[in-house]
C-alpha cells in the first residue's frame, strides 16, 4: 500500500533528490502559472485577477479528490499520511498575519522563491525578511510558547470533525471550488471593468475540462465508498498485534508521531518513568477512556507493567491499527532503556546487533553505551527523513 | 518600471498556462509526493532553517539556549537531512527554469506599482516578508506547507488558517492600494 517512503523502498539519498526533483516541479508549476509577480498575485485582493484562487483550489481539489479515490479502492493507506496537527488559535492568528504579509510583500513565502528564481530583486527582500521573521519568532519564543500551543486538538480531519467518509468531504470541496470559480471570474469581470483593464483571457473548453476530470474523480471515489473495505471496520473482537521492545524503539525514533504509546500502569509509576512520548493515564479516567479521542491516523501501543491481560474497551472500539507491547514496561526497560552489553564474542553478526541496539539506547536515553569489542565491519543506522517545520 | 502582464515585461515571454490546468498539474505533483512519502510541500521553512543555520554559526551559545531554535540544532537534524530543505532548493531552481524556459528571466528587475519607488516596494518586501517569516512559524507552516498541503489532507487547522490568510489579505489590500494600482 501506499505511501512506499515507510515501506523502505528508496533510500534516504534517493529520498533527497527526489525532494529537489519535486520542488522542481513546485517551482516550474507555480512559475508557469505567474506566480513569480507580485504584480499578479496581488490582483486577486483586488478582484482584478482570481488566479491564486483557481491554481490553489483547483490543485487542493485534485489532490484531495484523488487520494479519496485511491483510498477508496484501497491503493492509499490514509492511515500512512502526515495530517498536520491543528492549533486552531496560532493558525487563524497566524493565517491572517500571513495574508497581512502577503498583500504587503506581494508574495507568499513558496512564491517569492520562484520570484527570486525569475530575477526578481523584490522576490530576495521577501527572503530576506521571511528569514529576519523567523529569527524576530525565535528571540520572541519565550513570549509565545504558551500561546504556540492554544487551541490544540490534535491532527483533526474535517472528514473526522463532521463524521463523513473522505470521500464524501473531498466532493464538498470540488463543489465548493467549481462554485467559487464560477463566481470569481464574474467577479473579475466586474472588477476589471471597473479599473478600466481587460478581464484575464480564459479559455471556457479547458476550464471545463477541468472541471469535467475533478467531478469524475470525486464521483468515482463516492462509488468506491460501495466496495468492500479492505480492513473490516466493524469492531470485531480485535487480536492486537504484538510489538517487540526493540521494533517499538525503532518505530520510535524512525517516525515518532506515527505513533500514539498509552502507558495503562498506574498514572503515579508512569509519571516517574515510561517509554518516551507515552501517554499517561489521567488519574480520573483509569480505563482509558481518552483513546476514543486519539485520532486513528496514528498506530496505537498500550503496555502494562508486563504482557497485557486485555485491552481497555476503548481500544478495543478504536478504529486504527493497535498493538501491544511484548512483555509490557519491564521489557523495554531491559531490552532499551538498559545500555546493552556488548558480546563475549565478536562475531560481525553480534556487532552489528550491539552497535543497533546501542545506537537505540543512545538515541531514546541519550546516553552512550561502550564501545564495541572489535569493529568487524562498518554499519549503517537507519535514518529517518526529517521533514522540517512543517512548511 | 510598471508592469501589469508579462507582456509588458518581455514582448517576447510565453503565455502563462490556464489557471485551472495549471491547479491540476500542481494537484497531481501534490497528490504523487503523497504517494511517495506519505506528507506534502512546503515554502517557509527553508529559509527559516538557513536564518537558524546562520545564527547558530554567528551566536552558538543564544542558538542553543533558545528554545524555539535548539531543537534543529541537534544531532542527525542537520539541514542536510532535511527533505523539506531540498524541496525548496528545488522550488528556487523550478523558478529560474520556468522563467528562462518561459522568455521571462529578468534581470534586477523590481515588479511594483506605478506610484510608489523602488526603495518602498523593497523595504514594503522585508516588511511584508518578516510578518510572513513570523505567521509561518505561529501557525507551522504557509500557503504551502499549511493552506496547501495542510487543506488537501483536509486538516480542520489547515482550512482555518487558509480562510485567514484571504481574509487577512483581502482587509489590507485596499489600505494600501497606491502600492499595488
Amino acid at each position: 500500500m501506499l505511501p512506499l517512503y515507510g515501506n523502505d523502498v528508496f533510500s534516504y539519498a534517493t529520498a533527497m533528490a527526489m525532494a529537489a526533483f519535486i520542488g522542481v516541479g513546485f517551482g516550474f508549476i507555480l512559475e508557469r502559472s505567474g506566480f513569480g509577480r507580485a504584480s499578479i498575485l496581488v490582483s486577486q485582493f483586488y478582484g482584478t485577477d482570481n488566479r491564486v484562487l483557481k491554481v490553489m483550489f483547483t490543485a487542493i481539489a485534485t489532490a484531495t479528490a484523488g487520494l479519496g479515490l485511491l483510498s477508496g479502492v484501497g491503493v492509499v493507506d490514509i492511515a500512512g499520511i502526515t495530517i498536520p496537527d491543528t492549533f486552531w488559535l496560532p493558525q487563524l492568528v497566524g493565517g491572517l498575519m500571513l495574508g497581512v504579509g502577503f498583500a504587503v510583500s506581494g508574495y507568499c513565502p513558496g512564491t517569492a522563491l520562484v520570484a527570486a528564481g525569475s530575477g526578481n530583486r523584490d522576490g530576495w527582500f521577501s527572503i530576506l525578511g521571511t528569514m529576519a521573521g523567523g529569527l524576530v519568532f525565535a528571540v520572541a519564543w519565550p513570549w509565545l510558547e504558551g500561546f504556540y500551543t492554544q487551541g490544540a486538538m490534535g491532527p483533526l480531519t474535517l472528514p473526522q470533525l463532521l463524521g463523513l467518509p473522505w470521500a464524501v468531504v473531498a466532493t464538498g470541496v470540488v463543489a465548493m471550488a467549481v462554485g467559487a470559480f464560477l463566481l470569481a471570474e464574474k467577479g473579475e469581470a466586474f472588477f476589471s471593468r471597473r479599473a478600466g483593464m481587460a478581464p484575464p483571457a480564459s479559455s471556457a473548453p479547458r476550464r471545463n475540462l477541468v472541471f469535467g476530470l475533478l467531478g469524475a474523480t470525486s464521483a468515482l471515489g463516492i462509488a468506491s465508498l460501495a466496495l468492500p473495505q479492505v480492513e473490516p471496520v466493524a469492531p470485531t473482537a480485535r487480536v492486537p498485534v504484538a510489538q517487540d521492545a526493540v521494533a517499538l524503539a525503532e518505530a520510535l525514533v524512525v517516525d515518532p508521531h506515527g505513533l500514539w504509546i498509552v502507558d495503562l500502569r498506574p498514572t503515579t509509576a508512569c509519571e516517574a518513568a515510561r517509554v518516551p512520548g507515552a501517554l499517561c493515564l489521567p488519574a480520573e479516567d483509569p480505563a482509558a477512556a481518552f483513546i476514543a479521542d486519539l485520532s486513528a491516523t496514528r498506530r496505537l501501543v498500550l503496555y502494562g507493567e508486563g504482557d497485557l491481560a486485555g485491552l481497555p474497551a476503548a481500544a478495543e472500539r478504536w478504529p486504527g491499527e493497535v498493538a501491544v507491547l511484548r512483555g509490557g514496561w519491564a521489557a523495554f526497560q531491559a531490552s532499551v532503556l538498559t545500555a546493552p552489553v556488548p558480546p563475549a564474542e565478536a562475531t560481525p553478526e553480534a556487532v552489528e546487533r550491539y552497535r543497533h541496539l546501542a545506537a537505540l539506547h543512545g538515541q531514546l536515553t541519550g546516553s552512550k553505551a561502550p564501545p564495541p569489542p572489535v569493529v568487524a565491519k562498518p554499519t549503517a543506522v537507519a535514518r529517518a527523513v526529517k521533514k522540517g517545520g512543517g512548511c | 518600471m510598471h508592469t501589469d502582464s508579462a507582456a509588458a515585461v518581455t514582448p517576447t515571454a510565453r503565455p502563462f498556462w490556464n489557471p485551472y490546468l495549471a491547479g491540476f498539474a500542481l494537484g497531481l505533483l501534490l497528490l504523487a509526493t503523497y504517494l511517495l512519502f506519505g506528507w506534502g510541500l512546503g515554502g517557509s521553512s527553508g529559509p527559516l532553517r538557513l536564518a537558524y543555520l546562520a545564527v547558530a554559526t554567528v551566536a552558538p551559545d543564544w542558538a542553543a539556549g533558545n528554545g524555539y531554535i535548539a531543537p534543529y540544532l541537534g544531532p542527525g537534524l542537520s539541514i542536510l537531512e532535511d527533505w523539506m530543505f531540498f524541496e525548496v532548493v528545488g522550488v528556487f531552481l523550478g523558478g529560474v527554469l520556468g522563467a528562462y524556459s518561459g522568455g521571462r528571466l529578468l534581470r534586477n528587475h523590481v515588479d511594483k506599482g506605478p506610484g510608489i519607488s523602488v526603495g518602498t516596494r523593497l523595504f514594503m518586501a522585508v516588511a511584508g516578508g518578516m510578518l510572513m517569516g513570523f505567521a509561518a512559524r505561529l501557525a507551522r507552516g504557509c500557503t504551502s506547507g499549511q493552506a496547501l498541503t495542510g487543506g488537501t489532507v483536509l486538516s480542520v487547522g489547515s482550512w482555518i488558517f487558509m480562510m485567514a490568510v484571504f481574509a487577512g489579505a483581502y482587509a489590507t489590500a485596499p489600505l494600501i492600494r497606491k502600492a499595488w494600482r
